[in-house]
């Protein structure tokens, strides 16, 4: 079932102003639930707005963003209860840390929805689990934290309201590469238990080949093409055209192709192109 | 949006305006302000507005952005215009006379003209500078007028140098501010209803990131500064040195010649521009 759709949305900065600049042109898509989708795209392609549209932060101009076939904007004034559904970590999230503790701030949004006091502490142990957060961090101030734990706290921030789909704006910026493989393996382990939609934006093309099933891209306003990982990075051609890269095991698997070694298999993952090679020489593996 | 701002932005552009020398608009400026205080007859209004029109149509800013400039003082300006409207007693009968509230003739009129008055103020103001001086010309600018202050120990570059990082900074912090209202709105915090008590509370969890991330901005500026050798205007030579055109003179001349006229306007004997007030008042308001 398509969990989150948009369909024919226009978005323009400044509109009415010297500055206007169109951000998005009549793009639609949808986001598969239980699923990974990443969204990738050069800087100033469309992804932040995209993103800021579909937890209701933005107003589209024109089109709709529907969530299980109702559009958001259905009612205006109960947008904030679709910022629940749709939870929003937004690029660099750190910056928005806030709270005495730790615990105060992963449970300043479940403390706005209006829970209990033991549901709250409940969904705090529960997103502090998945994110890494250890109870000893739990009560230290969000300040003292390292760059990549402040990240951790603010991805469980938006964890903690439980959301039906996940989005994230380059959650992994920055990090070094055992910061990106905990936080976005913790991510898509919780995909894996609650089946909820997770969006990821990324310029990781290493990432997207690795955690995600689907991918759209973005290029220039509109949606470039869509479809699974399969069918996005078999055409690496297609995407250097827009000046994207390819994951760096592709390069070496369509070099080794080119000259002459007849590889077949998921050619954009370090273990796709290890298998195929081993199926290449015959070997059973080892 | 809050960026939707416009009040005290650079529109960059090439108009005629654009063109002079940031102390010949800075002068200009202090000019017109002295004028828009001089005026107190219609026909002075009326030069000043001409001469306000001249400057919109010169810098090629459009009539849209400035009203746009405006809209934040709609309010300012109507309360204050109700406060002369109500509180002025004028010689004569009230037009209206409704238990204590009075309306006179002279206070619509003074109403009309203060609302005129800063409306253009703050129109001419923001063409001849904000709008159409970058903020890095603004401030050399402002160092070289000053400059003779640096003889009697007055530290005006650092001054010039603070407000550059000032308005550099205001963009930034916009953005930020709307960053950060954004990222909390998206964890269901609401900056806009509810009492005033909860309206301020709401601000906490803006706030706090808000003075996290600017001091460490500012540290960040200090050393990045300090990086490449900064220690104020110590042998400190300028890229762009600032000079003045003819067309500056040319305008200096106008500027001139209209303050000129002001005061002409403004010492003309009173019963003369007075009766003069009296007709355009009259054809204003009650022939049409």
């Amino acid at each position: 079932m398509n969990k989150l759709e948009i369909r024919n949305v226009s978005f323009i900065y400044g509109k009415g102003t010297p500055f206007e600049r169109r951000a998005l042109d009549d793009v639609s898509v949808s986001f598969e639930s239980g699923k990974i989708t990443g969204l990738i795209g050069h800087t100033g392609s469309g992804k932040s707005t995209l993103v800021n549209l579909l937890n209701g932060l933005y107003k589209p101009h024109g089109g709709e963003v529907l969530l299980d076939g109702v559009s958001i904007w259905d009612k205006p004034s109960e947008i904030s209860k679709i910022r629940y559904r749709v939870g929003l970590v937004m690029q660099y999230p750190e910056y928005q840390l806030f709270d005495e503790t730790v615990r105060g701030d992963i449970g300043f949004a479940p403390r706005n929805q209006g829970l209990s006091e033991s549901e709250i502490s409940e969904r705090v142990a529960e997103a502090a689990k998945f994110t890494g957060i250890t109870d000893e961090m739990l009560d230290k101030s969000p300040f003292e934290l390292s760059g990549g734990q402040k990240r951790r706290v603010a991805i469980a921030g938006i964890l903690a309201m439980k959301p039906d789909v996940l989005v994230l704006d380059e959650p992994a910026a920055g990090l070094d590469p055992r910061g990106r493989r905990e936080i976005l393996g913790g991510l898509s382990e919780y995909v894996k238990q609650s089946g909820i939609t997770l969006i990821l934006v990324s310029h990781s093309m290493e990432d997207m080949a690795y955690y995600c099933d689907n991918v759209v891209v973005m290029s220039d306003s509109k949606i470039y093409k869509a479809g699974t990982v399969d069918e996005i990075f078999s055409s690496a051609e297609e995407l250097e055209k827009i000046g994207l890269d390819v994951p760096v095991i592709s390069k070496i698997a369509a070099r080794l192709k080119a000259d002459g070694f007849n590889l077949d298999g998921k050619l954009y993952t370090v273990e796709g192109v290890k298998d195929a090679i081993i199926k290449y020489l015959g070997g059973s593996g080892r | 949006m809050i960026s939707d701002i416009t009040l005290g932005q650079f529109f960059p552009g090439n108009s005629p305006i654009h063109k002079l020398d940031p102390r010949t608009k800075l002068l200009l400026t202090v000019a017109f302000i002295v004028a828009v205080f001089l005026a107190n007859s219609p026909l002075a209004f009326f030069s000043l507005f001409l001469a306000v029109l001249t400057l919109v149509l010169a810098s090629q800013i459009s009539f849209k952005v400035i009203l746009k400039g405006i809209k934040p003082i709609i309010y300012v300006l109507i309360f204050t215009a109700l406060i002369n409207i109500f509180m002025t007693r004028g010689e004569g009968e009230p037009l209206i006379s409704f238990y204590i509230i009075k309306i006179y003739k002279e206070g619509i009129i003074r109403a009309f003209f203060m609302a005129f008055r800063v409306i253009l103020l703050i129109i001419g103001t923001s063409v001849l500078l904000t709008y159409t001086t970058s903020p890095i010309s603004l401030t050399d600018g402002i160092e070289s007028l000053l400059s003779p202050l640096k003889k009697i120990g007055v530290p005006v570059h650092v001054f010039a140098m603070m407000m550059t990082i000032a308005l550099r900074f205001i963009p930034t912090l916009i953005e930020e501010t709307e960053k950060i209202m954004n990222a909390q709105k998206s964890r269901g915090a609401d900056f806009s209803s509810g009492s005033l008590i909860k309206r301020a509370k709401a601000l906490i969890p803006l706030l706090i990131p808000l003075f996290v991330s600017s001091f460490k901005r500012a540290d960040e500026l200090a050393i990045a500064m300090e990086c490449r050798c900064y220690r104020g205007d110590k042998n400190r030579t300028k890229l762009v040195k600032l000079s003045y055109k003819p067309k500056d003179f040319l305008w200096f001349a106008f500027g001139i010649l209209f303050i000129s006229l002001m005061i002409a306007l403004r010492i003309i004997p009173q019963h003369i521009s007075g009766s003069i007030s009296e007709e355009l008042f009259n054809f204003l308001f009650f022939k049409i």
